[in-house]
């Protein structure tokens, strides 16, 4: 290969591409260490870990960390066997209506979270009507919902590990197991199963991030309920604040190290398949055993939250909110002079007060004026709705008054 | 204990296409017995029937007199080994080996004895634990035939198992296979489109072709005495020439084959015998059939050499004679020269014959055989 | 129909009795319960009043294109004209979709192409592992990042001001900016990917020869390895499309405040008006041209949806 600028340049692509990828990351991650209220990196004030102690009371966000839990766990139970299926059934049937099979499986992909997450609440909800059922029963419970309508896709992606892994299967394995006696059940136990395994744990992996993560879907199905992504988006829409970098380090910090984790397992398999795991040296071996890196991973997070419960930003906030006041008192100062010698001049103070959380964005903003039909933004900052966050909280749709068109919150639910 | 298998007028059909047509024979029991034919003729199709993959859409096959239909593979009292071994790669040697008793249910420290006792019979012993990546062609090929026999089957069906190895160790394989064989005295069923495997291994041979069952017989029978135009070009090298019947007596036909001089072939029996005077035939001489000989003697007409292929021990030598070539037919243009290949013994005695060599060539009347003209098996 | 029961008797035999029962009760609960009957419920309920609970099933419960009109023509109080709002909202959004799906297509294609054919090895793996950490981050928190970047206050404007370049903040967010960036952002891995896939499998021997038969670098890419690639650029292309013209969080997080995405209004029919039936109108109205749109791309492309998901 050829050296200078014909290689410089793809380097020199890649070095941007991926700066363009973890720099916004890297941005709001240092925001987290940040003092300031606002999520921004300069000016920088203290470093403090106190945002991630916020987090850790923040009581309504921990609950819809549980039931995101709950819900990914439920999703990876359902999904991918059903994506499962859903490949198997196409590794079986002939290629015309394997190609109209697939058009189907795979349109779950296609169609809009939204819509997705719409139709499974309609749905449930005619279903509940029909057959008469009250409003505690599964019909209108925001985690059933919420399973079902994320299943609906998340069935699909499963369905897409099984198929790329499938195709590498070789159907005479399960003929030869059939020939030597076993039942078809025996042979799909015995063998497909194991076979697919790896797809299974990928799958399930993927499945529960998926789940995790989902909002489009999640924030029509999750009715009365709220889930890890519902509540950080509220958060995120009423006003920007650094404890939501400080999830975003906890999120990132768990992927690098399950990242790194993970590439030393691989390393490690490739290097075993290939005989090349160096048996005569232990201290290496020990080194590069991926329950070592994990081990020293979970070390280092321990020194840090240690290091963070530990630390004192409080000297350093003080400082900041003396020289603020100092700063503020000096302007202070400077108008009174000024209005003392001339004619008063409107003087436009700087940075510290700007940082009026939601402002223009604020929830309010989105909510169609009062009750009036039409959707239509308000284009000026409107004032605030009449309950906090009534535009987002999911209350709105409590089974209560969900067909009234204009009772909308029952009370009692709006007050999260 | 052996059972034999009759096949009664097997077809097999996809769509419009007959895979198999009206295969119609009996295997006795403790033969080793080889299907033999070129890929797509319907072999595979053939044992996939017998294996239970798949139904036939006429006929019958009976395994001990017992009829097969609806039966599945996992029923029958047969065990196939498929082409590419169809080992269990997540499994070890062992495990493999004891699959079928443990779909069976039987339990682990039997199977595990089971396991070892075939591991001894294949000259593996000790290397149940290995996994199968790590084991070389020819042990896994030995492993599949042990977990084949794991099922302790009647008829051990191998679906061309040889081909993925190398010359080498095909040809070791082959002895292998055979002396198992007469080791544990079972009924196998072997697939092969190689003639060298179906004729060294194999009690009996059903040469196939497009789907028909051509000829079936032990090797020599099959070699010297082929029954159809394809078997005769398919088995062994020959010479095809074609011609027309002039008359017969005695058991030998005289034949115009285009050469300058009529020539006599024998045709005391099969289907040689049934040719009428006047009717068109082939005649098939191979190669180590024709000899040089004196112009005038019997069966004699002029050649000239065109080139020679040095092989060692044998020399093959390529002749044009006078006569139709190889595409004589109405559509085909001027006719290509009429080549026929002579194989001589590399001893000396015919040194003299390089190329441009013009010499008389011949051959014995019950060396050669005359046929109906048939379909030549494709070079 | 005998061919029918031959085929379900041939799946029972194949698989046995307890794995067909799983593989065919799998898949019917999945394609009947949790896809298709919802979308005919919206569908149905689309063409409904929005009517309270106890009228429901009662004799005002008829079907109406009422909320189809009110889509197209607005207000019964406007009369006639054309609902240019919500209108303009779709096509904006159909647009930005477009425009966000091309620009990730050419961030991505070099990436893909350089991932599949210059890295190996063990810097390819910790390059492939590197482009998915980013997106386990989720989406709200990624729009979030955006917006710290962009905002008044951000970082960019705070260089931007810093350098000289400009002296007031700009409104990144008013303007879409971040909207647009965040959207690029947020589902560049949907393209990369198919992408990769697609370019990975090509023969490097291919590449090799058009150069040595005395092809440009562009000749080679525009001959030889995008044709190869079209089924991964058109499943890409087809995800971002889809994904960016269903996003909500990003919209919402980052748009403007004069500014919808078609979503948005779906949103607000849904939650803040209250109005089911509208909203499942709405969305109809986003599902049917959204397919109708990607159906169309594939015939003027000659890619076949067995492609998408590859």
């Amino acid at each position: 290969m050829t050296k200078g600028p014909a290689l410089l340049l793809p380097v020199l692509y890649l070095a941007l591409f991926f700066a363009y990828l973890f720099g916004p990351l890297a941005i709001m991650a240092i925001t987290a260490f940040n003092s300031a209220g606002f999520p921004r990196v300069s000016p920088w004030e203290c470093l403090t870990f106190g945002w991630f102690g916020k987090l850790a009371q923040d009581t309504r966000l921990l609950e819809g960390i549980g039931n995101s839990l709950i819900i990914g766990v439920g999703v990876v139970l359902i999904a991918v066997p059903i994506g499962l299926a859903a490949a198997l059934t196409l590794s079986q049937v002939g290629p015309r209506l394997r190609a109209s099979l697939y058009t189907v499986f795979i349109a779950p992909i296609l169609v809009p979270g939204v819509v997705i997450g719409l139709s499974t609440l309609i749905f449930w909800d005619r279903l509940g009507a029909m057959i008469g059922a009250d409003y505690d029963t599964l019909f209108y419970d925001g985690i059933f919902l919420t399973i079902a309508g994320q299943v609906t896709f998340i069935a699909a992606y499963s369905m897409l590990v099984f198929l790329s892994r499938i195709s590498r299967f070789d159907p005479t394995l399960t003929e030869a197991a059939l020939d030597m006696g076993a039942t078809p059940t025996q042979a799909f136990v015995k063998v497909l199963l194991p076979f697919m395994a790896p797809a299974i744990a990928s799958a399930a992996v993927l499945a529960f991030l998926a789940s995790m993560e989902n909002y489009n879907t999640t924030v029509f199905t999750v009715v009365a309920e709220s889930t890890f992504t519902t509540v950080l988006a509220s958060k995120v829409r009423y006003g920007l604040d650094p404890s939501i970098s400080a999830v975003a380090v906890i999120i990132v910090a768990f992927t690098l190290i399950a990242a790194t984790v993970f590439e030393m397992g691989k390393r490690r398999q490739t290097r075993a398949a290939s005989g090349l795991l160096a048996l005569d040296r232990p201290v290496l071996r020990l080194i590069a055993h991926p329950l070592f890196v994990a081990g020293l991973m979970a070390a280092l997070v321990g020194g840090v939250v240690w290091t963070g419960a530990n630390h004192d930003s409080s000297v350093c906030e003080m400082q900041v909110l003396d020289d603020k006041r100092a700063v503020q008192e000096r302007l202070e100062q400077e108008r009174r002079e000024r209005i003392e010698a001339l004619t008063p001049a409107p003087s436009a103070p700087s940075a510290p007060t700007q940082s009026a959380p939601g402002g223009a964005f604020a929830p309010g903003s989105l909510a169609p004026g009062g009750s009036a039909p039409s959707p239509a933004p308000s284009p000026a900052p409107a004032p605030a709705p009449s309950a906090p966050g009534g535009a987002f909280v999911p209350g709105a749709l409590a089974p209560g008054g969900a067909f009234a068109p204009g009772g909308l919150a029952p009370s009692g639910s709006v007050d999260n | 204990m052996t059972k034999d298998i009759t096949l009664d007028y097997v077809s097999v059909q996809f769509g419009d296409y007959v895979a198999v047509d009206g295969a119609h024979l009996t295997i006795q029991g403790g033969e080793f017995f080889s299907f033999l034919g070129p890929s797509g003729c319907g072999k595979t199709t053939l044992l996939r029937c017998i294996s239970g993959f798949q139904e036939p859409t006429a006929g019958q096959i009976r395994i001990g007199g017992k009829d097969m239909r609806g039966i599945g593979p996992n029923k029958r009292p047969t065990a196939l080994i498929f082409q590419n071994l169809a080992l269990f790669p997540l499994m070890s040697v062992a495990d493999n080996i004891a699959f079928p008793l443990e779909v069976r249910g039987v339990d682990r420290k039997t199977r595990r004895r089971r396991a070892d006792e075939l591991l001894e019979l294949i000259a593996l012993s000790g290397q149940g634990d290995k996994r199968i990546s790590e084991l070389s062609g020819g042990q896994k090929q030995r492993v599949a035939i042990a977990r084949a026999l794991a099922v302790e089957p009647d008829i051990l069906l191998l679906d061309e198992p040889l081909s993925a190895l190398d010359l080498k160790l095909r040809q070791h394989m082959r002895r292998e296979l055979r002396a198992i064989q007469k080791q544990v005295g079972l009924t196998f069923i072997y697939i092969t489109h190689d003639q060298g495997e179906a004729l060294t291994m194999s009690d009996r041979v059903a040469v196939m072709s497009r789907g028909r069952i051509e000829q079936v017989g032990d090797a020599r029978a099959v070699y010297d005495q082929p029954r159809t135009a394809f078997v005769a070009s398919f088995v062994g090298e020959n010479n095809a020439l074609t011609g027309r019947v002039l008359g017969r007596e005695n058991g030998l036909s005289t034949l115009d084959l285009g050469l300058p001089a009529p020539v006599r072939v024998a045709t005391a029996s099969g289907p040689g015998a049934k040719l009428a005077p006047g009717a068109e035939c082939m005649a098939f001489v191979r190669p180590e059939a024709l000899r040089p000989c004196a112009p005038d003697a019997p069966n004699a007409f002029p050649a000239t050499v065109i080139r020679e292929e040095f092989e060692g021990a044998q020399r093959h030598l390529v002749l044009e004679t006078p006569g139709p070539g190889p595409a004589a037919g109405p559509a085909a243009g001027p006719a290509a020269p009429r080549e026929l290949r002579m194989t001589l013994v590399n001893d000396d005695r015919d040194a003299a014959f390089g190329p441009g060599a013009a010499i008389s060539v011949g051959f014995a009347p019950d060396m050669a055989c005359a046929l109906p003209p048939g379909e030549l098996a494709s070079a | 129909m005998s061919g029918l029961r031959a085929f379900f008797a041939g799946f029972v035999d194949r698989n046995g009795l307890p794995v067909a029962i799983y593989l065919g009760l799998a898949v019917t609960i999945w394609v009947f319960l949790l896809v298709a009957l919802p979308q005919l419920a919206m569908l149905d309920f689309s063409f409904r009043h929005n009517l309270p609970p106890s009228k429901m099933g009662g004799p005002e419960d008829v079907y109406t294109l009422e909320q189809y009109r009110y889509f197209f023509l607005g207000s019964e109080i406007g009369g006639g004209d054309w609902n240019a709002l919500d209108i303009g909202v779709l096509f904006k959004t159909l647009l930005a979709a477009v425009a966000v799906t091309l620009i990730d297509l050419a961030i991505c294609y070099p990436v893909a192409y350089l991932l599949a054919h210059s890295a190996r090895g063990a810097a390819g793996r910790l390059m492939v592992l590197a482009l998915i950490v980013p997106f386990w981050v989720n989406e709200i928190l990624r729009a979030f990042a955006f917006r710290i970047l962009f905002g008044a206050t951000g970082v960019i404007n705070e260089a931007g001001m810093a350098m000289g370049l400009w002296s007031a903040p700009i409104d990144f967010v008013g303007e879409d900016v971040a909207l647009y960036a965040g959207l690029s952002y947020a589902y560049i891995l949907l393209m990369i990917f198919p992408l990769y896939n697609a370019i990975e499998s090509l023969d490097r021997n291919q590449i090799e020869a058009a150069r040595d038969m005395g092809a440009s670098r562009i000749q080679v890419h525009w001959k030889v390895v995008i044709p190869y690639a079209k089924p991964g650029i058109a499943s890409g292309s087809t995800m971002v499309f889809m994904l960016t013209a269903g996003a909500l969080a990003a919209p919402q997080i980052l748009g403007g405040p004069s500014n919808l995405w078609f979503t948005q209004i779906v949103y607000q029919w849904f939650n803040d008006g209250g109005n089911w039936p509208r909203g499942s109108a709405y969305a109809i109205v986003l599902l049917a041209v959204c397919i109708g749109f990607v159906m169309l791309m594939m015939r003027v492309f000659r890619v076949s949806i067995g492609a998408i998901g590859r």
